[in-house]
């Protein structure tokens, strides 16, 4: 049984605060994930904390990737294609951890968002579909 | 002949990892989590497997967005531990088995399973968490590792069917390895976690037993579940399970559990933890 590409793709849209890493959010992303993806060589680490917008410029970016990437503001760094496992070099250069990175995409704080985590996490309980609300 | 003895999933959690290479597993936050793998440790250490074949995810190490396989398959002799932005992880290298991966590749290929070969990769925490957190700290691994990488970073992945059809065709690719080897498939990553967007954070406890209890007796629902089901119900990396299918498909009909175990958190992530064998 075929799957329709158009149907699977659609239902993506309807998972509340989620970007599903599609080939078009690839398509976007593909020179700022090259770019984090640059940041597993010790000495372009070295080079980018020296001065990150000159680093920047290296790199066939867009002036909203750019300016998401110095803001290190995560969510508008997946609408503009990036994927979390990539993103994860550029916070891991910050010296931050999942946990720390992953919660600025939540507006929690840090200490809330783990406090969460140890109370057993988010519940998926009305944020497993905008249509049904459920 | 060579045969599959056994099947393991374990969730492949870095911070697991980062726990043992700091020496914090018996703080109070992880002794849960390490509490569940000493009866595999001990398992193990009597079943002595000489092979595993190790299904798991690159998160952006080895591959990046230039090539993106759906299925790859280590044909190497070694595999280091992948540096992932701090340095790599103090593990032992991971020593390969080309002579039966190249068996099992040729043989899936014929099956009309049409695989990557590599033969140069470093591997990520998706292969050397598990190894640790199911062997602990040693000097080197006690078994040889195939890794068997499957992509579910960039959409779509392998469907759930298509990774158990995987696993039937591995099982058929090692009872035909004339020799005789002791062979374990592993399934890793999951269970319910969500690390991106508003999102983030999700675990859903209900579903993660449901798909463990699951793994035991016949399976073939699993099969089934599509992937949008994944992703709302145990967060975008939720998607990570339908590699626990190519573990489950290589052990045939029918399994019974061994141990199981399931821990909330580690990080983001909800860990679970199966090993099954096949009832013939």
């Amino acid at each position: 049984m075929m799957t329709d590409i158009h149907q699977y793709l659609a239902e993506f849209d309807d998972i509340p605060g989620t970007r599903v890493y599609t080939a078009a959010r690839a398509r976007k992303g593909y020179h700022l994930n090259q770019f984090c993806m640059s940041l597993m060589k010790p000495e372009n680490r070295a080079r980018w904390k020296a001065d990150e917008a000159a680093y920047l410029a290296d790199w066939p970016l867009t002036d909203d990737q750019r300016a998401a990437v110095l803001a290190r503001d995560y969510n508008r760094l997946l609408d503009l294609g990036g994927n979390i496992y990539f993103l994860a070099k550029v916070f891991s250069t910050d010296g931050l951890s999942f946990v720390q990175a992953v919660s600025t995409m939540t507006g929690m704080s840090v200490a809330d968002y783990q406090a969460m985590m140890l109370a057993g996490g988010r519940s998926p309980l009305g944020v497993r579909s905008i249509r049904e609300g459920n | 002949m060579a045969r599959i003895t056994n099947g393991l999933a374990t969730s492949h959690v870095p911070a697991i990892g980062v726990a043992m290479d700091l020496g914090k597993t018996e703080e109070p936050y992880w002794q849960p989590v390490f509490a569940g793998y000493d009866w595999t440790r001990q398992w193990l250490a009597q079943t002595k497997p000489d092979v595993i074949i190790l299904v798991y995810n690159d998160h952006a190490s080895a591959f990046d967005m230039k090539i993106i396989p759906t299925f790859a398959i280590g044909c190497g002799e070694r595999f280091k531990p992948a540096d992932e932005g701090w340095g790599p992880r103090p593990v032992p290298d991971v020593i390969g088995h080309p002579e039966l991966a190249w068996h099992i590749a040729q043989s899936l290929i014929l099956d009309e399973f049409d695989m990557t070969i590599i033969n140069e990769m470093d591997v990520d925490h998706g292969l050397t968490v598990p190894l640790s957190a199911c062997f602990g700290a040693l000097p080197e691994w006690p078994a040889k590792v195939i890794p068997l990488a499957v992509n579910v970073v960039t959409y779509p992945p392998p469907t759930g069917n298509r990774c158990w059809a995987l696993g039937e065709a591995i099982a058929r690719a090692v009872a035909s390895f004339p020799e005789d080897l002791n062979v374990q498939v592993w399934g890793t990553g999951g269970m319910s976690h969500q690390i991106q967007g508003p999102r983030a954070g999700l675990i859903n406890r209900e579903w993660d037993n449901r798909f463990l209890d699951g793994m035991v007796g016949d399976s073939d629902h699993l099969r089934r579940i599509p992937h949008i089901e994944y992703l709302r119900e145990t967060g975008s990396e939720g998607i990570e399970m339908v590699m626990w299918l190519i573990m489950r498909g290589a052990l045939g009909p029918a399994t019974r559990a061994l141990h199981r175990h399931y821990h909330v958190p580690a990080s983001n992530t909800a860990v679970g933890h199966i090993v099954l064998e096949p009832v013939t």
